[in-house]
């Protein structure tokens, strides 16, 4: 019976996906976007491209909150927030500073790796394991903290990082901005790391064993208190990367966090809490949704809100487990 | 809980409710409309507070039914000339199928799940809102008739504070309150005592969503002016939330303390320090979730200075 249930659920999942990646087709079709001549083509082509190379991006910072719920049982709502703070961190280093953006992470990553230890340190610790809504309320308490911080320093203005400004053609139509290919390596490179960083690493080892027993964990010798801190520092450096590689690419504001968090939180469900290529592959997916439905629907920016979103809810209730989720009990 | 505990909770809200009537006349068009929004907010976080506080299920994306409300009155008011106070039974009515339709999927995640969902319907009323220009003038929002009505949202308010604290006593004091209670505490042992679980979180869910949208769309008529985002404004859900786990959530008295107290400091200190007290905010979020999770009336019961039942 359970398994029937399972089964049935999965289903369910591939028939809204393939539906939600059919719907922007049909409004565009409804609407006149779509028009089926080799332009056309190559134009979504490009758009697609350039959805999985945002997926790349979108992947990375997801990772790290799949990262922290998956050892802690805590969904950080401020990760977004430390997406906007890296973009902003990278900001002032190209600014003020004149160093490149890819070069700043090498400043920016150990600084993010310090809050988030500090963060999980002062507020985190005490309460994993409790109420699952404590630790919600907190972090979002500490997001509103760190926007309205930033927006005292730097305004609601947008910002943006002229780099690598210039588009790589690959074929006589088809085009795609060079920060876009240069975050995507970058972003890959770092989630792959990050990924045998786990696989082989002691400490990732040891990561692995608190996310699938904490107790056990603890028995076998392993200080999780240490494990919970390392786990967030790399969360949020793994978000301030994000933000980095973000902020050659698009404007920013203090207020875009709330997106950023939002987009994570929809591809982790997508993808399976806690599961690591779940996440990425979540990503990728969410990002091509989201290109398909800007480039086709008339006012599509406005709507990819709500695609992540919709994405989200009903992910959640058609198969709380997502893609490659573990099973809930 | 006696019969006097009774008299004496309703011996204290007439008090409340008499300095209330006989306030307005005696201060000026400033304070007036801020005890104005000191109400809206007691209701805010008493509806907030039914939701979450006796059934256990975090609400991120309450303003969606304050939206609701000023926009059915927004609406009516301006395209359709009707009288204002039609307006509001149209937005609690909206209000109340909206909820329906929401709460009936959404009511299946638990926890933080229901959190963010909630979180995500509101922002997605708000694209809504601004999208859908037709009907609600998308995001130029609506201007309303300017006449002078301090004193009409002013008891309006009252009353509809009123209610939603009768109703929250109420709430707090019968079979259906403990069913809610039971739900919170352990949703599936509830359900194994017969208790029918989705009927009682959707009547809870759909008793919260009510208020909010009256709230909505008198405060609509009060300011004049609304647009998708002042009206789908992620900080009155978190002022809400805030005020009633201030309060005490769980509890009546909580989240009317809390808002009195909460809103008065913040209305004074935000003329001063227009950032900083943002900022501020965080941190006493951060703080009373952190160090005080149950509020000013769960640390007064700690501490032995009120009784269990003379707080609900």
């Amino acid at each position: 019976m359970q398994e029937k249930a399972e089964i049935r659920s999965k289903y369910w999942l591939a028939l809204f996906l393939v539906a939600a990646y059919t719907v922007p087709f049909g409004i565009g079709i409804y609407t006149d976007n779509v028009f089926f001549d080799l332009q056309w083509l190559a134009d979504l082509t490009t758009v697609i491209l350039n959805g999985i190379m945002q997926g790349g991006v979108y992947a990375m910072f997801a990772v790290g909150l799949t990262l922290i719920f998956g050892v802690m049982r805590i969904i950080n709502v401020a990760h977004g927030e430390l997406v906007m703070l890296g973009a902003y961190l990278t900001w002032m280093f190209f600014f003020y500073v004149g160093i490149d953006p890819l070069l700043a992470l090498f400043l920016t990553l150990p600084i993010a790796f310090v809050i988030g230890v500090l963060i999980q340190k002062l507020l985190l610790n005490a309460v994993v394991g409790g109420p699952e809504l404590t630790p919600l309320l907190i972090t979002f308490g500490l997001g509103l903290t760190i926007i309205h911080i930033v927006e005292a320093i730097f305004t609601t203005d947008y910002r943006t990082i002229p780099y690598a400004p210039d588009a790589l053609q690959i074929s006589e139509s088809i085009n795609i901005g060079r920060s876009k290919i240069i975050s995507f390596v970058m972003a890959s490179f770092i989630s792959i790391s990050v990924f045998f960083f786990l696989k082989i690493h002691r400490i990732g080892k040891a990561i692995r064993a608190t996310a699938q027993n904490a107790d056990v964990a603890m028995v076998c010798g392993i200080n999780i208190f240490h494990i919970y801190m390392i786990t967030s520092g790399l969360a949020a450096a793994l978000a301030v990367a994000g933000g980095a590689l973000v902020s050659i690419q698009f404007g920013f504001n203090p207020e875009t966090g709330v997106l950023y968090t939002l987009q994570a939180f929809a591809i982790i469900v997508l993808g399976g809490r806690g599961h690591y290529i779940g996440a990425l592959i979540g990503g990728v997916m969410l990002a091509v949704i989201e290109s398909l439905i800007s480039f086709m629907i008339p006012n599509g920016t406005a709507m990819v809100e709500i695609a992540s979103y919709g994405m989200m809810v009903f992910v959640l209730l058609i198969r709380p487990r997502g893609l490659m989720g573990p099973k809930e009990n | 809980m006696g019969q006097n505990e009774h008299l004496r909770n309703f011996g204290m809200l007439a008090v409340l409710i008499i300095i209330l009537c006989v306030l307005p006349s005696n201060i000026n068009l400033y304070q007036r409309s801020v005890i104005l929004f000191t109400m809206m907010y007691v209701i805010l976080s008493l509806s907030w507070n039914i939701i979450s506080g006796y059934t256990g299920y975090v609400s991120f994306g309450h303003v969606m039914f304050y939206g609701i409300g000023a926009y059915a009155t927004g609406i009516l008011v301006v395209d359709y000339g009707w009288h204002w106070i039609a307006t509001l039974g149209v937005g609690v009515f909206v209000s109340f199928v909206v909820s329906l339709c929401i709460g009936f999927p959404v009511l299946r995640l638990k926890g933080p799940y229901f959190a963010i969902a909630m979180l995500g319907a509101a922002e997605g009323t708000r694209v809504v809102a601004t999208v859908w220009e037709s009907l609600t003038h998308g995001g130029e929002g609506i201007g309303l008739p300017n006449v002078e009505n301090s004193f009409e949202t002013y008891f309006a308010m009252l009353v509809v504070m009123l209610a939603t604290i009768i109703v929250s006593y109420w709430v707090g004091h019968s079979r259906f309150g403990i069913r809610l209670n039971a739900i919170r505490e352990d949703e599936i042992a509830a359900e194994s005592l017969g208790i029918n679980t989705t009927f009682y979180k959707l009547s809870a869910f759909a008793l919260s969503a009510i208020f909010p949208a009256a709230a909505g769309g008198i405060q609509a008529y009060k300011i004049l002016y609304i647009d998708p985002e002042t009206e789908f404004f992620i900080l009155v859900t978190i002022y809400m939330k805030l005020f009633a786990m201030f309060g005490g959530k769980g509890t009546v008295i909580g989240p009317i303390l809390g808002t009195f107290i909460l809103y008065i400091v913040q209305e004074i200190t935000w003329v001063k320090f227009p950032t900083a007290h943002l900022i501020a905010f965080g941190v006493f979020i951060v703080l009373v979730a952190r160090f005080m999770p149950r509020g000013l009336m769960g640390y007064a019961i700690d501490k032995g200075w009120a009784r269990k039942g003379m707080v609900h």
